[in-house]
């Protein structure tokens, strides 16, 4: 889980041209919307194609996003959960 | 009714940006794409906004935020923006990555800011600006249609301060393709030395120059803009002769009225042969000087040249830089530009 969680922070880095932050500076628990990394709406539509990309991974169920784009630890959870076999 | 140009904010590929006018010492390539010299974008715009933003709209946002402070306003009554290309860096990442990817998983970012309007639209959300925004793409009238229009507005009294600017990048997508039609010349010695030995083609250019048109004086205004103009595809040199009179008439003057032409001439023999032609007759008494060598040529690279011209008549000498022989007293300046051949258009400034 923690490399998983090391390799996330530095994909959302990359996917996001997050230039001013370096991924010892987030958080497993720091909320990635609003009023932690202070990501927005256009930011989840990035994170939707990330999960894709990187893990073939897709959110079929709209209503699970705001969950699982919580934190960097929720990501790792749902990835863990459902990596295709 | 008199427009003032206010203020300005020019990032090209001269060390332009903060400078009223040409610095001494000009910026010299050996290449035939001349990229902006571009500033620490930090210092000017929230990192948390520069991430998502490509390289022109970089250029346009800092141009545009330069202008504001030195005019003072906080947030213009209107922005109008004129590019040909518009955002190419990330309209050229979009496309590859609908290849790359056979139409699946596409990033939202790149597609958002690949619209000809992102730069306006960003000045404006940066500003939370909520008037009149628009952009005008009309391939080498792009600058010249903006301009028009913030004239419009300001005549009708509609607004009374316009933020109006010119923005082109060189990316390395367009600068192929348009290789492909020999429009750029292979060696480059100097920029500087462009008009030395007459060849094909000439070179790439790119920047964002934006001014506060204004129709009230403010006491540290630039210049007057006394008109723009636009002529497509003339005939032959008559026509385009019969263009400039009508403009210059227009203004109730004639051409022993400018004290200086500023030309758009590019390096290029066959274009270059239309400015050699009028140097011979309608410009034969004037003193003239050209602009392209400094910021290569691009479809709105007028802006860079209405940038120069504010900067002349504010100074009231054309710099060292620029002429060898320097002079002074400079009052009204007409730039005269042609992209391609195509696209041919006037402008008048003068001292307020």
């Amino acid at each position: 889980m923690d490399k998983l969680m090391a390799d996330l922070k530095k994909q959302i880095i990359s996917q996001l041209n997050l230039q001013h932050i370096t991924p010892e500076q987030i958080g497993n628990d720091q909320p990635l919307f609003v009023e932690g990394l202070g990501l927005d709406s256009i930011d989840a539509l990035e994170l939707i194609v990330l999960l894709q990309q990187q893990y073939n991974i897709k959110i079929n169920n709209a209503e699970e996003g705001p969950k699982v784009f919580s934190s960097v630890r929720s990501m790792a959870e749902y990835i863990t959960a459902n990596q295709p076999a | 009714m008199k427009l003032y140009i206010q203020a300005t904010g020019n990032i090209s590929p001269q060390n332009t940006l903060g400078q009223p006018t040409l610095p001494a010492n000009l910026s010299e390539y050996n290449t035939n794409r001349l990229y902006s010299i571009e500033p620490d974008y930090s210092k000017l715009i929230d990192v948390k906004l520069i991430r998502r933003m490509s390289r022109i709209i970089k250029m346009g946002v800092a141009a545009a935020l330069q202008c504001l402070q030195e005019a003072g306003v906080e947030n213009p009554d209107a922005i109008i923006t004129g590019t040909a290309y518009g955002c190419l860096e990330d309209t050229g990442v979009f496309l590859q990555k609908m290849v790359q990817n056979k139409e699946e998983m596409l990033t939202p970012t790149a597609f958002i800011q690949s619209t000809h309007n992102t730069i306006g639209a960003q000045i404006a959300l940066l500003l939370k600006c909520h008037g009149y925004n628009n952009t005008f793409v009309h391939r080498g009238f792009s600058f010249e249609s903006a301009l028009l229009d913030a004239i419009m507005l300001l005549e009708e009294k509609t607004v009374s301060n316009v933020l109006i600017g010119g923005v082109d990048e060189i990316t390395d997508f367009s600068f192929g393709i348009t290789s492909r039609f020999g429009l750029f010349k292979k060696n480059i010695n100097s920029n500087l030395n462009l008009f030395d030995t007459p060849s094909k083609g000439t070179i790439a250019g790119e920047g964002a120059a934006f001014f506060l048109l204004n129709n009230h004086p403010s006491q540290k205004d630039y210049a007057l803009l006394d008109g723009v103009s636009t002529f497509y595809k003339p005939i032959d040199l008559e026509e385009t002769e019969h263009h400039i009179q009508s403009f210059l008439s227009e203004q109730s003057i004639s051409m022993n009225d400018i004290d200086l032409v500023l030309c758009g001439r590019n390096g290029d023999s066959i274009g270059d042969k239309v400015y050699d032609d009028l140097n011979e007759r309608l410009f034969e008494q004037s003193l003239i000087t050209n602009y392209k060598h400094l910021c290569g040529d691009y479809p709105t690279s007028t802006a860079f040249a209405l940038w120069l011209a504010a900067g002349i008549i504010k100074s009231g000498s054309v710099p060292e830089a620029l002429m060898k022989a320097p002079k002074n007293d400079i009052k009204r300046i007409l730039i005269y530009n042609h992209y391609q051949k195509i696209h041919h258009s006037l402008m008048l400034v003068s001292t307020c």
